[in-house]
């Protein structure tokens, strides 16, 4: 490296949940001439499970991410099932189903109130010290008590389902080991109406956002990928035994549409020499080409519509603003609020479904055998595979994980570099129109 | 005056924070009454603002997780130096947690499984760039620095935090419960437990009222700390450990063999039997509390 040339290292980089950090060269003009994004952590969950009862792994398989244990627990228990052929009774996939969506409103809230809304709120270039949740409580107190409020009806959901709102254990190999009481139900019932009035000002204060910074969210940091998430028949979806994986090229086409069990032929990780998260990309196009993207905007992305009518309502908003595809980064934050929405509409449409209370949640005659079992869901960040080999007892032999985050890595990585440049190179900021602060 | 905290997260999953949020409403009672100068997740405060705070400056510091890199060592020592009061939260920092199960395996077998072995990788190589090195094992935190106090849980429970951190803002020292998991589970106990054969979790479908241990099921909770209550027999599934060992138990795995070894009818199995039942006997007994076991000791004694 030249004298002139210089190494900027962001550590950590701040508000998301794991460890990273940025390293962005320059050149001797002050150019970007590289930007890594170097995850710093991994904890091997893929070497430890084996030798594990298999019975085991979703207690274990949570511990990958405190945020959404939820999908991990689902998805784990379901490759089990996968390789011992079980199937559970139709009352604990719905059981399963309302958990997820328990979760997807509990993360979403936060991912958008805690770890988003603050630049928008504060503004990017307010101080640190008031630019945190902690700064938006002071001073919009209301808003952030209504974001507490929906972050605690869905880890009600969560705990109510699940036995625990942080790393549930109902999840058993042949079904739940927890029914849902009628009780409970009429008491989660009460919380969706609550959460629906919830949604009003979310959305309002979503639009706001949307409204004020759409200069920003359409200019900045955006990278044309390829995208994938999970749908059946076109229909969006975070949990569906039956569902396939689509993928979407940059171009809008839907390239390929596969079931679960052949995620091999289509998914690759590609190892960064700086980074211990792999970079997730679609096979048949190669890296760096088939990068791709997972989490809200992807599967709205992939999704020809939503489940739901209100949620179905807020794409179409969503689409005659930014298309399809989107390749907007900020506007996950926006795709954030469309899936919230039907993740209330979906736990609903399952509560007030008769069956949600049936005693008959788990089989007494499950048997372990040696399989190869794949499991897949979305988790709020992402599509989340599972593979697992047992042998006959029972006890897992190999762990194959492509964790939901790590499918964005190296599109993260690459609407980063983007951003630097537009940023260092081109002052961007300079030049884009930012509204006022909401407070300072 | 607001009370200086910083919440450190080193090789974990972030649990922890989540129940702590999980507070809920209260958390709008607490969040005022704090000063966050470190907190990589909430607030953008970066390592060079930790290091330039005067030592000994942060009122209480919160770490979650183990050390898995020299990273996360070189941070919680920087926690220690900063902090007046530092909190072992969670299960990862007090025992090493779950994720230490790898201890069972050499640091370059997972990174092989991980980078060279995987079904899906297609370009073989371990990340050596800008990265952190691996520690080779994990070691419980208290082997790395000194604490004041220990919060065990995977994580520990809402309610636990709110006495907690209450009682610390209030400035006094909480005091963990020093009862077994057993004592606050609602499951009824016969007066003598003998069991005839041990089950695996997805085994028949459980008698909801029942202990599950007498059910045969190896339930935890006589090897474990009571503090959660007990949320997991409540749903109908067997304690896994996650409090950690119980109050005066050295290892909380040898402490479980040994509960259930005293509760077996030898009538009906052999001791032999009973071990060859239990398939994955450290991953079973000692699911969260590896690194503080007498067994890594062993391991790395033999290397």
């Amino acid at each position: 490296m030249s004298k002139k040339e210089k190494t900027v290292v962001i550590e950590p980089a701040t508000r998301l949940e794991g460890h990273a950090n940025v390293v962005i060269e320059l050149d001797e003009k002050g150019g970007v001439k590289d930007l890594k994004f170097c995850v710093t952590l991994t904890r091997m969950f893929e070497k430890f499970l084996e030798g594990r009862l298999a019975e085991e792994a979703p207690i274990l398989t949570p511990r990958i991410c405190g945020i959404c244990p939820v999908p991990h627990h689902v998805c784990s228990v379901e490759a089990v099932e996968a390789a011992w052929d079980v199937e559970p009774p139709s009352a604990a996939v719905k059981l399963r189903d309302l958990m997820m969506q328990g979760k997807q409103i509990s993360s979403h809230a936060l991912h958008f109130y805690a770890l988003a809304a603050p630049d928008f709120l504060a503004g990017p270039f307010a101080d640190p010290s008031i630019r945190n949740l902690v700064g938006v409580f002071k001073h919009m107190p209301d808003a952030v008590k209504k974001a507490i409020a929906l972050m605690r009806i869905g880890q009600e959901i969560v705990k109510t389902i699940g036995g625990r709102s942080v790393h549930p254990v109902t999840g058993v190999p042949g079904g739940q080991a927890k029914r849902l009481t009628e009780e409970e139900r009429d008491r989660l019932l009460k919380l969706i109406d609550e959460a629906e009035g919830l949604m009003d000002f979310t959305i309002e204060v979503a639009r706001k956002v949307v409204e004020g910074y759409l200069d920003v969210i359409t200019k900045l940091g955006v990278v044309p990928t390829y995208y994938v998430g999970l749908n059946v028949n076109g229909v969006h979806t975070i949990y569906d035994r039956k569902a396939t994986v689509r993928v979407m090229d940059p171009e809008g086409k839907i390239v390929a549409d596969f079931p679960k069990k052949d995620y091999l032929q289509y998914v690759g990780e590609h190892v960064a020499p700086h980074s211990y998260a792999t970079h997730i990309f679609f096979k048949p196009a190669g890296y760096p080409e088939g990068i791709w993207r997972a989490g809200p905007l992807a599967r709205l992305n992939v999704a020809d519509k939503m489940e739901t009518p209100r949620a179905q309502e807020l794409l179409k908003e969503f689409r005659d603003a930014v298309g399809r595809p989107c390749h907007a980064t900020l506007a996950y934050n926006w795709a954030r609020i469309v899936e919230l929405m039907e993740a209330i509409e979906k736990a609903r449409k399952l509560l007030e479904d008769p069956e949600i209370v049936s005693s008959d949640v788990k089989r007494a005659d499950v048997r372990p055998r040696e399989g190869n079992g794949v499991a897949i869901v979305e988790a709020p960040r992402g599509t989340l595979i599972y593979n697992y080999w047992t042998d006959d007892e029972g006890v897992i032999r190999k762990a194959n994980l492509i964790v939901a985050t790590n499918n964005n890595i190296a599109a993260v990585e690459k609407s980063m570099l983007v951003a630097a440049k537009q940023v260092l190179e081109e002052r961007i900021h300079e030049k884009l129109k930012f509204p006022e602060p909401w407070f300072k | 005056m607001p009370v200086k905290v910083m919440f450190v997260q080193l090789a974990s999953c972030w649990g922890c924070h989540q129940s702590l949020v999980d507070l809920h409403e209260t958390l709008a009672d607490v969040l005022p009454q704090l000063e966050i100068v470190y907190w990589h997740t909430v607030v953008d405060y970066k390592l060079h603002d930790v290091e330039k705070l005067p030592d000994g400056s942060v009122d209480v510091g919160f770490t979650e997780g183990f050390c898995r890199t020299e990273e996360d060592l070189y941070l919680l020592k920087l926690a220690r130096q900063k902090c007046k009061l530092l909190v072992s939260y969670g299960t990862c920092s007090t025992y090493g947690g779950s994720p230490a199960l790898l201890n069972l395996y050499q640091i370059d077998e997972g990174l092989k499984r991980k980078f060279m072995e995987a079904e899906s990788v297609v370009d073989k190589k371990i990340p050596d760039m800008h990265v952190p090195k691996m520690l080779e094992y994990v070691k419980p935190n208290r082997e790395y620095v000194k604490y004041d106090l220990f919060l065990p849980g995977c994580p520990p429970e809402p309610p636990l935090i709110a006495e907690v951190v209450t009682s610390l803002l209030r400035g006094e020292m909480p005091k963990l419960k020093e009862r077994t998991l057993c004592d606050e589970c609602p499951r009824v106990k016969s007066e003598v437990i003998t069991i005839k054969k041990v089950k695996r979790a997805f085994e028949g479908i459980p008698d909801p009222e029942k202990c599950l241990l007498e059910q045969g099921y190896i339930c935890m909770g006589p090897a474990t700390r009571e503090g959660c209550g007990a949320v997991c027999t409540r749903a109908g599934v067997p304690c896994r450990g996650c409090m950690g060992p119980g109050p005066n138990v050295l290892d909380q795995g040898a402490k479980m063999l040994s509960a259930l070894a005293s509760i077996v009818d030898y009538e009906s199995v052999s001791p032999e039997e009973l071990v060859q039942s239990v398939k994955d006997v450290v991953g079973t007994f000692s699911k969260f509390t590896l690194p503080s076991s007498i067994i890594p000791k062993a391991v790395s004694k033999k290397k």
